[in-house]
C-alpha cells in the first residue's frame, strides 16, 4: 500500500471497492463466471425438473417390470424409494438441499448414487474426447494450413472434399464402417469395448486407463487401452476435422492477405518460419474460437461412438437416463454438461488473453 | 553468423518435433495392430457372451431384467430349475425332490445336503427362507412372482411355500433366477434384511453388486451396469464345474455383436436379428434360430368411454380377419413363428398352428359391414422405439395399417418413445395399441394377466365378468393341480379368447443364437437366454 494512503486511509467506499475491483481483472473475470455458473447451474435443475415432469411418463412404469408395475405395493415402494410421492417443488428443494452437500440422488436405473455413476463414465468419456480433439487439432489445422497455402490448386480441391465429407457423413455410419474395415476385415483394429474381454483395468487412480496404466506402470494394459482408444477416437475426430480444416484454411487465407506477411516473405525469412510464427499465429484467435464447437461435437458425438464401439462413457449413460426417465440421472449428467461448457469457454476466453495481447490490455 | 545459427538450431528443433511426432503416430499404430491381434486370441479359458444390456442389479432381490436373469442364473442355484430349452418340466437344484399338495398350495422342498457357499458355510433352510423373504419384503421389480405365498423352514432341511390360492405354477416361478438362494448370514452382516419394511432398510445391494454370496457354477468378478460383468469359476460348486475359467458378459450393440462374434473365439451373440443372421457367411460360426417366448399382440379397446369404434365387437371381429398374419412371420425373419395364442408356443397349453387365427379378407369385410360403422377411423400406438428380436414396431405397424386400410378401415399411427407409451396403455387410455409380453416364469398362468379384470385385461378394457365361458375355465387353468387339465383349459381358453376378445396375438419373433462353432450347448431358454454354466466346447 502507497504510504500516502497509510497517511490517509480512505474510507472502504463504493469507489474504493470499484477501483480495487477494476486493479484485479483475472480475479473479477474468474468470479463472474462462477457466479454465472452457480446460476446456470441452478437454472438447468429447475428446467429439468420441470421438463421431465412435463414428458407423459412415469418412472415406476418405465423402471419396473410388466407384473411389479400391476402391483400397488411394489409401486408405492418405488415411488418412496426414490421420492417420486412428494410434490414435485418439495422434491425440488429436497434435491437442492442434497446438492449442496453433494449429494446428487441415486439413479434409478443403476441403483447407484449418480455421483458414483458420473465418476465411474465420465472418465471413459474424457479420454475418448480428449485424445479425439487432440487427433482433430493436429490433422484440422495442418490440412487447414496445407490448404490455404495450396488455394485453388489440386491438394485444396482434394481437401475441401475431405472436410466437407467429414462434417456431412453421419458418425454412426463411419464408425461402423471403420469397425468393418480395419477390426473385421483386415484385423488391424481390435474389437469393441475399451480393453480385451477379461483383461484387469489397471489400478484405480483417474479411471482414464491409459493415463492409469502409465502411472502404475502397467504397459500391457496401457497397449490394450491405447488400441482399442485409437478407432473410437479417429472416428469421433472426424466431424472436428471437417470443421477445423475449413475454418483454420479461412482464418490462415484472411492472414496471408496481410502486409505484414508480404514484408517478411520479403525479409527472406523461410517459408516455415512465416507459417509457424507470423501467419499461424495470427490466425489462431480464429482457431480457438471453435474449441468450444470441438468439445460440444465430441459430447454429442460421443453418444453414437459409445454405443457402436461399446465404450461405457457419459453418452451411453445419458441415453439410457433419457429413455428410462431417470430424474437424478438426468440432472446429473446435464449439470456435469453445464460445468464443462462453462469451464470451456472460460478457458478459451483465457487463450485469447495469452494469443493475443491486445485482449489482455482491453 | 550468429543468425545463421540460430537458424539452422531452430530448423534442428523442428525435424526433432517432426520425427518425434512420426515416432509417436506409429507406436500408436504398432500398439494398435499388436493389441488387436492380442485381442483375438483370447484366452481358451475364456468364454466373451455380447448383449445388449437390459440390467439393473446382480442382487437377486432387485433383479428382473433378461440380462439380470442370465448373470444372476449363473451365480445363484434355485430350489428347482430346467434343463437347456426344455420348459415343461422343472428339474431338482437346491431342492432333491419337491411335493406338492392336492389343492396346489403347500409345496414342501426336501433340500440337497453338502452344498456350500464360497465361505464354506452349508446351505440350510433357513438360507432359503431368508432369501425368498428378502424378495418379497423388497417389495421389488420380482416380489409379484411370490405374491401371496408365505416360506417357512421346517427343520434344517425343509422349506414349505403356502400359496394364499391355488397356484400350480409355483414349480415353474421359482427357477427364476431373481428366487436364487443367497448365504443369509454374509447378506445380513452387509446391510440385508427380510423383514417387513425390507424395501426401505435393506442395504445389501451394492454388496451383491460388488460380489457374489450363491451356491451357483459361478462367482462375480466384476460388475457394471452400463459395459461388462465378468464371473468366475467357483471352486466351492457341488455340481460338474463349467467348462470355463472366466466368462466376460459385455455390453454390445447388435451390429457391432455381429461383427465380434465372427472375429472372435469363444464368443456369443445373443441379439442379432434374423435379418443380420442371414448376412453371415463365416465357417466360425453356427446360426441357431427358434421362436422366442416373446408374444407381439394387437389389441382393440373394449371400453365404449374409450373408443366407440374399437369396442364393437363386430369391428374387432373384422381387426381380427384382416390381419395377414403369413405375411408378419415373414416379415419377422428366421425362426419366427404365428402365435397360436396369447400363450408362447413352448409352454403348457398352448395352441397349435392349427388352432390359430386365420387371414380371411371377406368375412373381414363382412364383420365390418356388420358393426354399422362407415369408414371407421382409428389410433394405433405403439412403442417407435423398441426392436424386439430385430423387429420394429414401427414396421409391425406400418404393416398392421396397410393391412387394416385394404378391408376399409383407416388406421392413424401414432408411435412414441416407451417410457411415454407405457403411461397410456397403462392407464388403459389406448385406442388400439401394439404391444408384447415377455415370460416372467415359464408358465400360463403368467399370461392369466390378459383375462378379462386382470392387469392387461383390464388395459384394454376387458373388465371382469365380460365372458363367463372365460371366467369358469380361467379357474380350471389357472388352479388344477393336473397339468394334462390345466394344458386342455387354457387351449379352450385361448380359442375363446381368440373368437371374441380383444387381443389379437400376432407372432413369436425369432431368437437367434450366434456362438463360435467349437463351443456346445448354446440353447435359447424363454427366461434365462443361456444358462452360461451349461455352455462347453467340442
Amino acid at each position: 500500500m502507497p504510504a500516502s494512503e497509510l497517511a490517509n486511509p480512505q474510507p472502504f467506499g463504493p469507489g474504493r471497492l470499484a477501483s480495487w475491483w477494476a486493479s484485479r481483472p483475472v480475479l473479477s473475470f474468474v468470479l463472474r463466471r462462477a457466479a454465472a455458473l452457480v446460476l446456470l447451474s441452478l437454472g438447468i435443475t429447475c428446467v429439468t425438473f420441470v421438463l421431465t415432469n412435463l414428458v407423459p411418463g412415469d418412472p415406476a412404469a418405465a423402471n419396473l417390470g410388466q407384473l411389479a408395475v400391476g402391483d400397488p405395493t411394489a409401486v408405492a415402494a418405488f415411488r418412496e424409494h426414490y421420492g417420486l410421492n412428494k410434490p414435485l417443488p418439495v422434491q425440488y428443494l429436497i434435491y437442492l438441499d442434497h446438492l449442496v452437500h453433494g449429494d446428487l440422488g441415486v439413479s434409478e436405473q443403476t441403483h447407484n448414487p449418480v455421483r458414483h455413476d458420473l465418476a465411474t463414465y465420465i472418465p471413459a468419456t474424457a479420454e475418448l474426447a480428449l485424445i479425439s480433439i487432440g487427433i482433430a487439432l493436429v490433422v484440422g489445422i495442418t490440412l487447414g494450413v496445407v490448404a490455404a497455402l495450396r488455394r485453388n490448386r489440386l491438394t485444396d480441391h482434394v481437401l475441401r472434399v475431405i472436410s466437407l465429407a467429414g462434417v456431412s457423413m453421419p458418425i454412426f455410419w463411419i464408425a461402423l464402417l471403420a469397425l468393418y474395415v480395419f477390426f473385421f476385415r483386415l484385423g488391424w483394429a481390435p474389437g469393441s469395448g475399451r480393453l480385451d474381454p477379461g483383461a484387469n483395468p489397471p489400478p484405480h487412480l483417474t479411471g482414464i486407463y491409459t493415463f492409469d496404466a502409465l502411472v502404475s506402470g502397467s504397459w500391457g494394459t496401457l497397449w490394450d487401452a491405447l488400441s482399442h482408444l485409437m478407432l473410437p477416437a479417429i472416428v469421433l475426430a472426424g466431424w472436428n476435422i471437417g470443421l477445423l480444416t475449413r475454418y483454420t484454411r479461412s482464418a490462415v487465407l484472411d492472414v496471408l492477405q496481410e502486409d505484414y506477411i508480404r514484408a517478411a516473405r520479403a525479409k527472406g525469412l523461410r517459408s516455415l518460419t512465416v507459417i509457424f510464427r507470423h501467419v499461424l499465429r495470427a490466425a489462431l484467435p480464429a482457431i480457438v474460437t471453435v474449441l468450444g464447437l470441438l468439445f460440444a461435437n465430441a459430447m454429442t458425438g460421443s453418444v453414437l461412438i459409445e454405443t457402436i464401439f461399446a465404450w461405457p462413457g457419459i453418452g451411453q449413460y445419458a441415453y439410457h437416463s433419457a429413455t428410462s426417465l431417470d430424474l437424478p440421472a438426468i440432472t446429473g449428467v446435464s449439470l456435469f454438461v453445464a460445468v464443462l461448457y462453462v469451464s470451456i469457454n472460460f478457458v478459451v476466453d483465457v487463450l485469447y488473453g495469452v494469443i493475443d495481447p491486445r485482449i489482455r490490455i482491453t | 553468423m550468429h543468425s545463421s545459427r540460430s537458424r539452422s538450431r531452430r530448423s534442428a528443433r523442428f525435424w526433432a518435433g517432426v520425427v518425434t511426432a512420426a515416432a509417436l503416430v506409429a507406436a500408436l499404430i504398432v500398439a494398435s495392430a499388436a493389441g488387436a491381434k492380442a485381442g483375438h486370441s483370447t484366452a481358451n479359458t475364456t468364454l466373451v457372451v455380447d448383449n445388449s444390456f437390459d440390467l439393473k442389479s446382480a442382487d437377486p432381490a432387485h433383479s428382473g431384467e433378461p440380462t439380470g436373469e442370465l448373470v444372476d442364473r449363473a451365480i445363484y442355484d434355485t430350489l428347482l430349475t430346467f434343463n437347456g430349452a426344455n420348459v415343461a418340466t422343472p428339474i431338482p437344484d437346491l431342492a432333491s425332490s419337491y411335493k406338492a399338495s392336492a389343492d396346489a398350495r403347500t409345496y414342501t422342498f426336501t433340500l440337497r445336503k453338502g452344498i456350500h457357499f464360497g465361505d464354506g458355510t452349508q446351505l440350510t433352510s433357513a438360507d432359503v427362507v431368508f432369501s425368498l423373504n428378502r424378495v418379497i419384503n423388497i417389495k421389488g421389480v420380482s416380489s409379484t412372482l411370490l405374491a401371496g405365498v408365505t416360506v417357512t423352514a421346517k427343520g434344517p432341511w425343509t422349506v414349505i411355500l403356502k400359496s394364499a390360492t391355488p397356484n400350480p405354477a409355483i414349480p415353474a416361478i421359482i427357477t427364476n433366477a431373481a428366487l436364487g438362494i443367497t448365504e443369509a448370514k454374509v447378506v445380513k452382516a452387509h446391510g440385508g434384511t427380510s423383514a417387513p419394511g425390507a424395501d426401505q432398510s435393506d442395504k445389501a445391494e451394492s454388496f451383491l453388486n460388488s460380489q457374489s454370496a450363491g451356491t451357483g457354477p459361478y462367482m462375480l468378478k466384476s460388475f457394471d451396469v452400463a459395459s461388462q460383468v465378468v464371473l468366475s469359476r467357483n471352486p466351492h460348486y457341488w455340481g460338474p464345474p463349467p467348462a470355463f475359467q472366466t466368462v466376460v458378459i459385455r455390453n454390445v450393440a447388435a451390429p457391432t455383436q455381429l461383427l465380434d462374434v465372427q472375429r472372435g473365439t469363444n464368443e456369443i451373440a445373443l441379439d442379432l436379428s434374423p435379418t443380420q443372421a442371414s448376412t453371415i457367411n463365416s465357417k466360425s460360426v453356427l446360426v441357431h434360430e427358434s421362436p422366442s417366448a416373446n408374444v407381439i399382440f394387437l389389441f382393440a379397446n373394449r371400453n365404449p368411454q374409450v373408443s366407440a369404434t374399437a369396442s364393437n365387437a363386430d369391428f374387432a371381429a373384422a381387426v381380427r380377419y384382416a390381419l395377414d398374419y403369413p405375411g408378419l412371420v415373414k416379415l419377422a425373419g428366421k425362426g419366427a413363428v404365428q402365435a397360436g395364442g396369447i400363450v408362447p408356443s413352448m409352454f403348457l397349453g398352448s395352441l397349435g398352428a392349427k388352432q390359430s387365427i386365420k387371414t380371411n379378407v371377406a368375412k373381414a369385410k363382412a364383420e365390418l359391414a356388420a358393426s354399422g360403422l362407415s369408414n371407421p377411423t382409428v389410433k394405433l400406438e405403439f412403442p417407435s422405439d423398441i426392436t424386439l428380436n430385430g423387429v420394429a414396431f414401427a414396421t409391425i405397424a406400418q404393416r398392421i395399417q396397410s393391412e387394416l386400410g385394404a378391408v376399409g378401415i383407416s388406421v392413424t399411427l401414432a408411435g412414441s418413445p416407451i417410457a411415454t407409451a407405457l403411461t397410456g396403455y397403462r392407464a388403459g387410455q389406448e385406442e388400439m395399441g401394439l404391444w408384447y409380453w415377455s415370460p416372467d416364469y415359464p408358465d400360463p398362468n403368467d399370461y392369466v394377466a390378459f383375462l378379462p379384470g386382470q392387469l392387461v385385461g383390464l388395459r384394454v378394457g376387458w373388465t371382469a365378468g365380460a365372458d363367463a365361458t372365460i371366467d369358469q375355465l380361467s379357474h380350471t387353468a389357472s388352479t388344477s393341480p393336473d397339468p394334462a387339465t390345466r394344458a386342455k383349459a387354457f387351449q379352450s381358453l385361448q380359442e375363446r379368447m381368440n373368437s371374441i376378445g380383444p387381443f389379437f396375438p400376432l407372432i413369436q419373433p425369432g431368437q437367434v443364437i450366434v456362438a463360435s462353432k467349437n463351443l456346445t450347448n448354446t440353447v435359447y431358454n424363454p427366461v434365462w437366454y443361456l444358462n452360461i454354466a451349461g455352455v462347453g466346447t467340442r
